[in-house]
């Protein structure tokens, strides 16, 4: 069985690793590009968000390079996402006919534990288990590489660039916990800034797709690197795992954050964006940057929120909507000038401080 | 104390029994007034520009009514039965209307999670002490409303007749602003217009089949509607409005299928900026296709 999943940035690797564990084969699409935007659009109807677009165009590619199984994540409630699998299944017919495309349901997870994964790679449960407390460390390893990584690229962006491509094959090959410490360590020692900090932190949040995917968002992380900036997020794998599992602390702290602005979950991760946008702000982060798909409906609602803690806070926000023609020479210009804000606003403050 | 219904949304479908209960509470309901230009723009100006148009305009009567009332009566509709949620924009807009209304006026927005009854006799207990009171205004109202709609037979125009199913939120349909136009044209030449709306409860609450993927509430309404007259009607309108999200998806749907069964089917997406013109020209280019195809269909029947 060679089994197709579609990217999901730096967090690839562990699932890749979750679906190797169960002994199948991971056939991975090639990297996000301009041709996998072109063939999504092309299949998928004309009003649908971005993930769906990229997602499909992934599928596509995988398809090509001859994966018979293809894996989405499912599970409908408010938002569009959990209906996916059924108009992307219906448009990848059109180029192939012998595949399948199994809907992973993600809010049971006994569901998921003992059913379906069981059936699929005809395994254990306890394996499956297995695979699942590895995937959980494997994705707080790619998390923990995403941070180390912003906070080394802001001040030293080619030594990170370096680094980065050895530290993920490290990762790729760490199979077991203790492979997956000792590479921790390795990764944290090849990370190493020298006591250096940039002097901007701006704070990631929006929806899971884009803050994630580094190839959906167009590197958004890279370039405010390239700026100075430190990016940091909460939105990974593993806390939304976590979540799933409902071990997330995060999440009900988010909650408790984001009820003077939402009394109700309006559903996606609306509440986790309002939440964490009020932590960063606590946190004492200079600016808070938004990123979502065009028309994604629970981050409208909560961009209204965000509007408002902005107002309240004073800590500036940038909200990007992407769809797909976005262009990366607009998207540079607006990031300088919003790094370039809070770069005179931090130093103004600092003058009339003293 | 005055309390105001804003005329949009969920309004086109409860509005009758929201004003009959508020009245029977003894207090003074204050309504805005129908959609209009300056109604939009004013809802324009203070929503991102990337939802859907009913979501500005709701924010438009919002504004409208924070001059004019104490309170406004704003429901949350969270999900209504059998776990069917509405869509996020709709459970967002009421955080979004307190956002927008301030400290000034109180908003009165039961959160509708299931219970449809419960949430209504909270609300009433916000403008009347008297519980006793609350619960009958409430039956009364309930009562009256039962009156209303005799809702069992499906409202098909007689055989014969040339019809259009519309397909679309009733809250889209409903205002005459957004749906007039297209409404009016297709009347005009000659063609009955059918909504979900005036179809039997039984067939929209449908769980069988694809519907029962479906999780919206209210798009499982629409999907159920037009399974129903699919080959009953003579063709498919549907309104969609621009970044609509659960109608990007189960609009595809239906074309799809639409397409397979060979019925016509008209997508019509609009928003803010949408011409009338534009609109009824696509409307009679549709009706223009509608027409040959009966008229070659009917040719075919007497063996020309």
């Amino acid at each position: 069985m060679k089994v197709g999943i579609p990217h999901f940035g730096f967090d690839t690797l562990a699932l890749k690793g979750f679906i190797e564990e169960l002994g199948a084969e991971v056939v991975l699409p090639p990297p996000t590009s301009k041709r996998t935007v072109e063939i999504g659009v092309k299949l998928a109807p004309e009003l649908v968000c971005m993930p769906f677009k990229i997602t499909l165009g992934n599928f596509a590619e995988a398809l090509e390079r001859g994966a018979d199984t293809l894996l989405m994540a499912a599970g409908a409630r408010k938002c569009r996402f959990g209906y996916y699998h059924f108009l992307q299944e219906q448009a990848l017919r059109q180029i192939k006919q012998d595949f399948r495309l199994v809907p992973v349901s993600q809010y049971s997870a006994s569901g998921f534990i003992f059913k379906l994964i069981p059936e699929l790679f005809g395994v254990s449960p306890l394996r499956v288990m297995r695979a699942v407390c590895r995937l959980l460390v494997k994705s707080a390893l790619t998390r923990d590489f995403r941070r180390l990584l912003n906070r080394k690229r802001a001040v030293d962006f080619a030594g990170a660039e370096q680094v980065k491509g050895p530290v993920m094959s490290l990762i790729d090959r760490a199979r077991t916990i203790s492979e997956m410490k000792r590479a921790r360590r390795e990764m944290v020692r090849l990370f190493g800034i020298n006591g250096k900090r940039a002097d901007i932190r701006i704070g990631l949040v929006g929806e899971i797709f884009y803050t994630v995917d580094q190839r959906a968002n167009q590197e958004i992380e890279k370039e405010l690197a390239r700026l100075g900036a430190e990016v940091v997020f909460e939105r990974c794998l593993y806390n939304h795992l976590r979540y799933l599992l409902h071990i997330d602390a995060g999440y009900r702290r988010s909650r408790r954050l984001a009820r003077p602005y939402l009394a109700e979950c309006p559903g996606g991760e609306a509440i986790r964006t309002v939440g964490e946008a009020r932590q960063f702000v606590m946190q004492g982060v200079d600016g808070i940057v938004q990123v979502f798909p065009f028309t994604c409906m629970p981050e409208n609602i909560a961009l209204e929120a965000l509007q408002r803690i902005s107002e309240q806070s004073g800590v500036p926000l940038l909200y990007l909507s992407f769809d797909e023609h976005t262009s990366t020479t607009g998207l540079v210009t607006r990031l300088e000038a919003f790094v370039e804000l809070l770069r005179r606003r931090k130093y103004a403050r600092r003058v009339s401080g003293n | 104390m005055k309390v105001g219904i804003p005329r949009a949304l969920l309004y086109y479908r409860y509005g009758s029994l929201w004003e009959n209960y508020l009245r029977n509470l003894g207090v003074e309901v204050v309504l805005s007034p129908k959609t209009d230009e300056v109604i939009l723009e004013q809802g324009l100006k203070c929503v991102s520009g990337e939802v859907c148009l009913p979501i500005k305009i709701v924010a438009g009567h919002l504004l409208y009514l924070k001059e004019r009332v104490d309170a406004i009566f704003f429901p949350r509709l969270d999900w209504l039965y059998d776990g069917l949620y509405a869509c996020p924009k709709m459970i967002g807009i009421v955080d979004v209307a307190r956002m927008l209304l301030g400290e000034k006026v109180r908003l009165i927005a039961p959160s509708i999670k299931g219970n449809f009854t419960r949430a209504h006799l909270t609300a009433g207990l916000a403008v009347c002490a008297n519980p006793v009171r609350v619960w009958q205004g409430w039956r009364r109202a309930v009562r009256s409303e039962r009156g209303k709609r005799g809702r069992n037979e499906d409202n098909l125009p007689a055989a014969g007749r040339r019809t259009v199913a519309l397909i679309g939120h009733f809250y889209n349909l409903n205002d005459e602003f957004i749906a007039g136009a297209i409404i009016r044209t297709f009347r005009q030449n000659g063609y009955e217009v059918i909504t979900k709306e005036s179809l039997p409860g039984r067939v929209l609450l449908n769980r069988s089949g694809f519907a029962h993927n479906i999780r919206w509430v209210y798009e499982r309404e629409l999907y159920n509607a037009f399974e129903y007259l699919l080959g009953r009607v003579d063709g498919f309108c549907m309104v969609v409005s621009m970044g609509c999200g659960p109608d990007s998806l189960v609009a595809e749907f239906m074309r799809s299928r639409a397409q397979r069964q060979g019925v016509p089917f008209l997508l019509l997406v609009i928003d803010e900026h949408t011409g009338i013109a534009g609109l009824v020209t696509r409307v009679e280019a549709f009706v223009e296709l509608l027409n040959r195809r009966c008229l070659s269909r009917s040719g075919v029947a007497a063996g020309c």
